[in-house]
């Protein structure tokens, strides 16, 4: 393309439910476009994170651009804009379909339409975005694209007529797609001669070029050199770098106009500064309005990450700021537990974002954890009229200074076949959910709205969500409010000493059941020692619940063999290597994982 | 003169027993000649370093030393005597295996100065000895230790076995009771150990072996501790038991920390403070290979290998001799843990000793454990 034509451009994202191959189709269209050779191909080319590839989810979203010559012998300029799916990082979702004009919607050609289609559907038309239905795997024995065209047209309302049947796996009707993007996804219509607004979608750390900001402009145009503005961050950069990513890596370009996506560095040196949701304009001709829709991100999600080995301490601090550097929304401080020594409190957007924050560290840095129960931040209204925010159980005040607490609650939302409507409303019963509203939508699915603690959503209730619904709900929560609740705290004691990192804030009627699982849990995970261990679940100073863990009955070795005494030395040097990993608390030696075997709920 | 314990390994036997992981080997009749020649050639070598020593006890293990012609034994013990002198009142044990012995064999151990034997019974339960591949049955046991009786052999010690696969306590009592009734003043009572490699650690992977859960395990250790006192014969090791005046002196070396010199392949020695060992294989040891592995003990593991071992007699840690030897008062090294461990009953102060209780003895591994150094 020799001068610049937004008619030329095409953004768009992909959207579908899990495993009705988003990824491949992907891959397929970098192949087509002749954006990737084969040979650089690797499964998921988007998703470069090596959790991503092996759990096949997208976590943070990503853009890339591509040059295709349609059939019309005009160059277009697409860009395509990988989406995680997982309600954690739906704040992220939104942000990178803010940046498109349409979505293609990959449906299964056997599975139909499934609950995290319709979730992902609603999420795009609720951004206005174009969507364009491919139905993929027809290549499948058991495929049935004409009943899933019907499918399409009957519960979502979109028409199908000419929509392509592919298979994504044997590169069938990839083509056939690419027109489509040209034909039907409209080209943006962006004012290039106005102020500078550039929606960031997507950051993250390039330890060359500072902290980078994947954006859309919606209006003007930045080039290097220019001082730009974040409009919500308030702070102000030169920009060093302007370009499009290309799938190799980085496309440094002149200048980036309205209609286009791409990147802008400018020497960031804190990823904190560069907030996904804000605008980004320019110094000396700002925008007078910021795009609409930026929040800042909040923690909703805490929990205690500490080293199974002390000295790891330092490394851990190390790795958390790494992982800060590409993930703004993680937040980190120093914490220390009596029973597990030097750590890290730590806030995540949900669950699913601190098991990957947790297995990142495991892995790409390799440290041993200990991580405690995750708890929600309550509001403790105290006797003097002060209030304190609480995201550690151990600092909750003691209970003659509490007034009342507060617990946060959310607006949930289950969109699910109308068959497992019972099961939901009762596992939302159980997690004291409050019902708001029951919707049929099209296609035998109801939308229900629910009023829940996020602590019982953070408990097991994905967990329970899918094993009741075989994965067919799709669930989505966003935050409501604090709401006065009856909440105790819940502690563990082993042979009498309470174990601070086992402390965890539970509604009053909740206390019985969880003191009761956590106590079976512990007796599991800590082995017997030289006298008898009582684990009691006591709420302040009454005991619930109480298993025993017996004494043992034998640790000898029989005999001494002649002289040679190594085996037995090696044997103790084993004994006390793993007792030199257990944390003790008071008398009792704990194993690292009975800290999260406490985490597992059945 | 200085005292020194002596180890004779025999490496050879009828056939490998289902649980033993020693360096033993099957079938090498080729190789017994060899193997004596170069046993004595590894004495003859130590004649300068030993002359400040005498042998307080001496100790033929294997393997099953009575398995080859007692003229070897003999034939080493004379070359032994050439190499230091053996005191007045040396112990001199010899392992046997009940489906070797002969009269004639027992006749020659006597001449040649063999004063105690050890004999592995292991349990009087036809059905037990299958399992363990032993090649003898419980008649030819008792009547091995009575044919020792008669032959002279005043001192004789027998090995038994607990926690055998798909023992109940009844055979184990009725074991313990035939033990008992024997001629015999010391009793050994291990509980099986499933070593890795052995045909038994296949067989209980396999799960055509079961092995007794450390309670009843437990059970069986008491019934013994408590059926064995009863008949004159007193605990004074984890798993050893004597009527008065018959601790084997040899074994009460090792959990004495006192010197001792292993001869032959894969035997371990200590001798003033530095620990060695001959390779385990027979090839490398008939080519002259020796004392491999050599390290100087540090006074960290001095004092461990101190800990561990005295703990597991009934005479338990000399505190004094540790002053000495450490230059610390053991109580106030380690207040706190003894602390814990008297409120859970595990151990004994009494004047310079500390000791295990009979529960404490039960979990010695764990007690030793909160004592050692960090």
């Amino acid at each position: 393309m020799s001068e610049f034509d937004q008619s030329r451009i095409r953004n768009f994202c992909i959207i579908a439910h899990i495993d009705h191959g988003k990824s491949t189709l992907a891959d397929r269209i970098l192949e087509k476009t002749g954006a990737m050779q084969l040979r650089e191909m690797t499964d998921q080319v988007l998703d470069s994170m090596d959790l991503e590839r092996e759990r096949g989810i997208t976590i943070k979203s990503k853009a890339v651009r591509m040059n295709y010559t349609a059939k019309d012998g005009k160059t277009y300029e697409l860009n395509l804009i990988d989406t995680p799916g997982h309600v954690d990082f739906n704040y992220e979702v939104s942000r990178a379909l803010a940046a498109c004009e349409g979505a293609i919607l990959v449906v299964d050609a056997s599975q139909g339409i499934e609950a995290q289609t319709l979730a992902n559907v609603y999420l795009a038309l609720e951004h206005d975005l174009e969507i364009l239905p491919v139905i993929n795997k027809i290549d499948l024995p058991s495929a049935q694209p004409e009943v899933v065209k019907q499918e399409i047209e009957d519960e979502i309302g979109l028409d199908t007529e000419g929509c392509p049947l592919i298979s994504a796996k044997q590169g069938i009707g990839i083509e056939d797609v690419l027109e489509a993007v040209i034909e039907k996804i409209p080209a943006p219509e962006d004012d290039a001669d106005g102020p500078l607004q550039a929606l960031i979608f997507d950051s993250y750390y390039d330890n060359y070029r500072g902290a980078i900001s994947s954006v859309r402009l919606k209006s003007g145009r930045v080039k290097v050199g220019d001082r730009i503005r974040m409009m919500a961050g308030k702070c102000e950069f030169e920009v060093t770098e302007v370009g499009a990513y290309r799938p190799l890596g980085y496309a440094p370009k002149d200048e980036l106009r309205a209609g286009e996506v791409g990147y802008i560095a400018a020497s960031i040196k804190d990823i904190a500064d560069v907030h996904v949701g804000d605008t980004i304009t320019l110094a000396d001709n700002p925008a007078s309005e910021p795009l609409p829709g930026y929040k800042p991100v909040l923690p909703m999600v805490y929990c205690g990450i500490y080293p199974a080995d002390g000295a790891d301490y330092e490394s851990l601090r190390d790795a958390l700021e790494k992982l800060r550097l590409n993930d703004a929304a993680l937040s980190y401080e120093p914490e220390t537990s009596v029973a597990l020594g030097y750590g890290f409190r730590c806030g995540f957007l949900g669950l699913l974002h601190m098991e990957i924050i947790q297995q990142r560290l495991e892995r790409e840095f390799d440290l041993d954890l200990v991580t405690t129960a995750p708890s929600v931040v309550y509001k403790v209204n105290k006797t003097d009229d002060t209030q304190v925010m609480i995201d550690n159980p151990t600092n909750l005040p003691p209970v003659q200074e509490i007034e009342s607490m507060e617990e946060p609650f959310v607006d949930a939302s289950v969109i699910t076949p109308q068959d497992y409507v019972g099961a939901i409303m009762e596992l939302c019963q159980d997690k004291r959910g409050i019902f708001r509203d029951m919707k049929y939508i099209e296609g035998g699915r109801v939308l229900l709205s629910y009023d829940m603690p996020l602590n019982e959503v953070i408990y097991d209730f994905f967990d329970q969500l899918k094993s009741r619904t075989r994965g067919y709900a799709s669930f989505d929560y966003e935050l409501k409010g604090y709401v006065k609740s009856d909440l105790v705290k819940l502690d563990m004691l082993l042979n009498g000493d309470q174990c601070d990192a086992l402390s965890i804030i539970v509604h009053r009627d909740r206390a019985y059941p969880r003191g009761r699982s956590i106590a079976e849990k512990l007796k599991e995970a800590i082995p017997r020692q030289m006298f008898e261990i009582p684990i009691q679940a006591a709420i302040g100073g009454k005991v619930i619940a109480r298993e025993t863990v017996k004494a043992l009955r034998k640790d000898v070795l029989a005999k001494c063999y002649g002289g040679d005494i190594s085996r037995k030395k090696k044997l103790l040097e084993k004994q006390k290597e793993g007792k030199k990993r257990m944390r003790q608390v008071g008398t009792v030696s704990v194993p690292s994982e009975a800290f999260m075997a406490v985490l597992k709920m059945d | 003169m200085k005292p020194l314990a002596i180890y004779i390994h025999v490496p050879f036997c009828a056939r490998k027993c289902a649980y033993c992981d020693f360096a033993s080997f099957a079938g090498r009749e080729d190789a017994w000649s060899d193997y004596f020649a170069a046993l004595h050639a590894e004495m003859d070598a130590w004649v300068d370093r030993l002359r400040a020593y005498e042998a307080r006890s001496v100790f033929f293990g294997g393997g099953t030393p009575s398995l080859v012609p007692a003229a070897y034994i003999q034939d080493a013990l004379n070359h032994l005597r050439r190499l230091l002198p053996l005191s007045p009142d040396c112990e001199i044990t010899l392992e046997a295996n009940p489906g070797t012995l002969t009269a004639a064999k027992l006749e020659a151990y006597r001449c040649a100065g063999v004063n105690r034997l050890s004999i592995g019974v292991q349990s009087f339960d036809a059905a037990l000895l299958r399992e363990l591949g032993r090649i003898h049955t419980p008649e030819q046991a008792a009547s091995a230790v009575r044919l020792a009786s008669e032959a002279g052999f005043e001192n004789l010690s027998i090995d038994l076995m607990y926690a055998l696969p798909g023992q109940s306590m009844a055979q184990w009592s009725e074991t313990l009771a035939q033990a008992v009734a024997l001629p015999v003043q010391h009793i050994s009572a291990y509980s099986l150990i499933v070593e890795p490699g052995t045909e038994m650690e296949q067989r209980v992977e396999r799960g055509e072996a079961h092995i007794p859960d450390d309670d009843l395990v437990n059970e069986m250790q008491r019934l013994a501790v408590h059926r064995l006192a009863e008949a004159g014969f007193a605990r004074y090791e984890i798993s050893n038991f004597a009527r008065a005046g018959y601790e084997s002196r040899h074994n009460l070396t090792y959990w004495q920390d006192g010197d001792y010199l292993g001869l032959g392949s894969a035997a371990h020695s200590l001798v003033e403070n530095e620990r060695f060992s001959n390779p385990p294989e027979l090839a490398r040891y008939l080519a002259g290979e020796r004392m491999c592995e050599r390290t100087v003990r540090s006074l960290r593991d001095h004092r461990e290998e101190v800990l561990m071992l005295s703990t597991r007699t009934l005479r338990g840690l000399d505190m004094a001799r540790w002053r000495a030897e450490f230059g610390e008062e053991f109580v106030q090294g380690h207040a706190r843990q003894l602390r814990k461990l008297e409120n859970y009953g595990l151990i004994e102060i009494e004047g310079d000793f500390l000791r295990l209780t009979p529960v404490g003895l039960e979990l010695q591994d764990s007690v030793v454990l909160e004592l050692m150094d960090d």
